[in-house]
């Protein structure tokens, strides 16, 4: 499994000596060479187990711009590298290696028997499951619902068009390429899905009920307009979309695209407080779900491959898969906070293991 | 090896650094060249341990280039009007050179290996590298040039140690970490911020350090190049990266 970003070295420092300083690391980051930080394993509820390397790219935060695209690929190829050296049979490209690679798959180093997967297919059924259950929960009608889906041009963008314009009553396509919007949007009209698109979302002329976030930025920098107030908000970017500086006192605002792996998922050295910032234990991103899921079903193929082909049929199957490993939408929250509390005591696994 | 013995040259190029900064490549060059002249003493001793006379013609063949090299930023160091000096008994120096003998009162091949090739010849090749990017005109040159020879010498010592590794890897590996915690360390206080136990007994006044932004360099950077090299040097090795990773992140900054 390979990030984008990550910070295992200061967690690896912080067991021997005090943790560093911020702009310590900030300076050391950049020249640690992608490599594994740790081990994984990940257990079905099938009695079987995966084991895998969690590899890190190293790409800092602040170097997520097109500036540095080209040593940021450089990067992604190393850690992919560092899978094939490894023995890995199948990986999982995580969220922003996947953007950077973006379908290219022919610019990863050569691959003898490992084969790689974008994950997005399942980060696109999270996405999609996380929408359906806070809707539940907020006692909303999604079919009376507007989308809009910033980004939506994008893998998982058009992954959760595909999925989600059936169920709707509009769809609101945005992205910063109109050429691709006007095809996806003759593709969504055509199966019957009444579509908007605008390279700009303040332009819309109805206000979204429902907001998918899953542009590729490089900071949370995106500031919503003209969505209904108390509207639905899933944040599936990564690294994340909507600016803390935008309040939206009254939306519903979740981080979506989550799973939970109900079996376990064990890293040695032990840097669960660092790879799972989330309020639940075993969270992680669908895109490194799909790998562990693929790797438990023994099916090492490159499930997922980008380029905007993932369709309600691949993330079903793919959902299959995951379910059938006791691998689960992860409870609902926003950053450390979680969500569903709120709403459903009787929830068994939310919040109390 | 013995290409860079010829840019000891009696009469030096034409001065190429403005004099405001010839006092800083002075101390640059002051630690270059006691590295170079420590690397070839520890050649040297590595030949009196060595049982195969090609072993030993071939230490001392590095001893050599060493000394070429050490010569080389001498004569770089006359071209803009200083003499550099030398102390391989300097502060870091003298401890590392310390670890260095212990390998050699064992008898111990492959550990000297480790610290000269891996550890050291690192450190030498990334910041060389990143002072010949820096260095103006042929000083600059010399450094780019050295730090390719260094390089090969690292290739050479890879595929012995690489063998030596298939056939213990775990007990290779505990030495490797054994002469890291030794050596490292004091390698990259070396290259640390600031010296924060007093003056490293090589800076001709105050402490370098401060001043490499006025010549192009930072200890960040020369410090993070090093450690890269280093951590690159291991995977080839085929050391684990999560766990030299560890190693790296519990060095001194």
């Amino acid at each position: 499994m390979a990030r984008g970003s990550g910070c295992a070295g200061r967690s690896a420092r912080s067991r021997a000596r005090a943790r560093l300083p911020d702009d310590e690391i900030k300076e050391i980051f950049p020249w640690i060479p992608p490599r594994a930080v740790c081990h994984v394993e990940v257990a079905s509820v099938t009695g079987a187990k995966a084991r895998g390397l969690y590899i890190d790219c190293f790409i800092p935060p602040d170097r997520l711009g097109g500036s540095y695209i080209h040593d940021n690929i450089a990067r992604v190829r190393a850690a992919a590298a560092y899978a094939i050296k490894a023995g890995a049979k199948i990986v999982s490209l995580g969220g922003f290696s996947s953007i950077l690679i973006e379908g290219n798959f022919d610019q990863l180093p050569d691959r003898h028997d490992t084969v790689f997967t974008t994950g997005n297919a399942l980060t696109v059924g999270f996405i999609v499951q996380g929408i359906r259950k806070m809707c539940a929960l907020e006692s909303r009608d999604i079919c009376r619902s507007t989308l809009l889906i910033i980004g939506a041009t994008g893998d998982v963008g058009s992954g959760c068009a595909r999925c989600l314009a059936p169920l709707v009553k509009r769809v609101m396509l945005n992205a910063r390429n109109a050429e691709r919007l006007h095809i996806l949007s003759a593709e969504l009209a055509a199966a019957g899905a009444d579509v908007q698109i605008s390279t700009h979302p303040e332009r819309f002329p109805f206000q979204a009920d429902i907001v998918i976030c899953a542009a590729s930025l490089t900071s949370p920098s995106l500031l919503l307009s003209g969505i209904a107030p108390e509207a639905i908000i899933c944040d599936a970017g990564y690294p994340k979309n909507l600016s803390p500086d935008r309040h939206i006192p009254y939306a519903r605002i979740f981080f979506g695209g989550l799973g939970q792996i109900t079996g376990g998922l064990s890293f040695a050295p032990d840097l669960s407080g660092v790879l799972n910032q989330h309020p639940f234990p075993d969270v992680a991103h669908g895109c490194l779900l799909e790998g562990m899921a693929l790797a438990l079903e023994r099916r090492f193929e490159p499930f997922s491959q980008g380029r905007g082909f993932i369709t309600p049929e691949r993330v079903e199957a793919i959902e299959t898969i995951a379910a059938r490993h006791g691998i689960h939408l992860s409870p609902l929250h926003k950053a450390a906070v979680p969500l569903e509390r709120t709403f459903v005591l009787s929830e068994p696994h939310v919040a109390t293991r | 090896m013995e290409s860079l013995v010829a840019l000891n040259r009696s009469e030096p190029d034409v001065c190429t650094s403005p004099s405001t900064n010839a006092s800083i490549w002075q101390d640059i060059l002051a630690q270059a060249l006691t590295g170079e002249l420590m690397a070839a003493m520890n050649y040297t001793a590595i030949s009196t341990i060595c049982d195969e006379p090609e072993e030993v013609a071939e230490a001392l063949e590095h001893a050599e280039g060493e000394q070429g090299h050490a010569a080389a930023f001498a004569a770089e160091g006359l071209k803009i009007g200083v003499n550099v000096p030398s102390n391989v008994n300097a502060k870091y120096w003298k401890r590392i050179r310390e670890a260095f003998i212990r390998c050699i009162a064992e008898r111990d091949f492959i550990a000297c290996l480790i610290v000269q090739e891996i550890m050291l010849e690192s450190f030498a090749v990334a910041s060389y590298t990143r002072v010949g990017k820096a260095g103006p005109g042929s000083l600059g040159k010399t450094f780019a040039a050295i730090a390719a020879e260094e390089e090969e010498h690292i290739e050479h010592a890879l595929e012995i140690l690489r063998a030596e590794r298939a056939k213990d890897p775990q007990r290779f590996d505990e030495k490797v970490y054994g002469l890291h915690l030794d050596v490292m360390t004091t390698l990259t206080e070396m290259v640390a911020k600031e010296c924060r136990h007093g003056q490293c007994d090589l800076c001709h006044s105050s402490c370098v350090k401060p001043s490499l932004s006025e010549v192009g360099l930072t200890t960040v950077e020369l410090r993070g190049a090093s450690l890269q090299q280093y951590l690159k040097t291991l995977d080839m090795l085929g050391l684990p990266g999560e766990v030299t990773l560890q190693w790296v992140t519990q060095l001194p900054v």
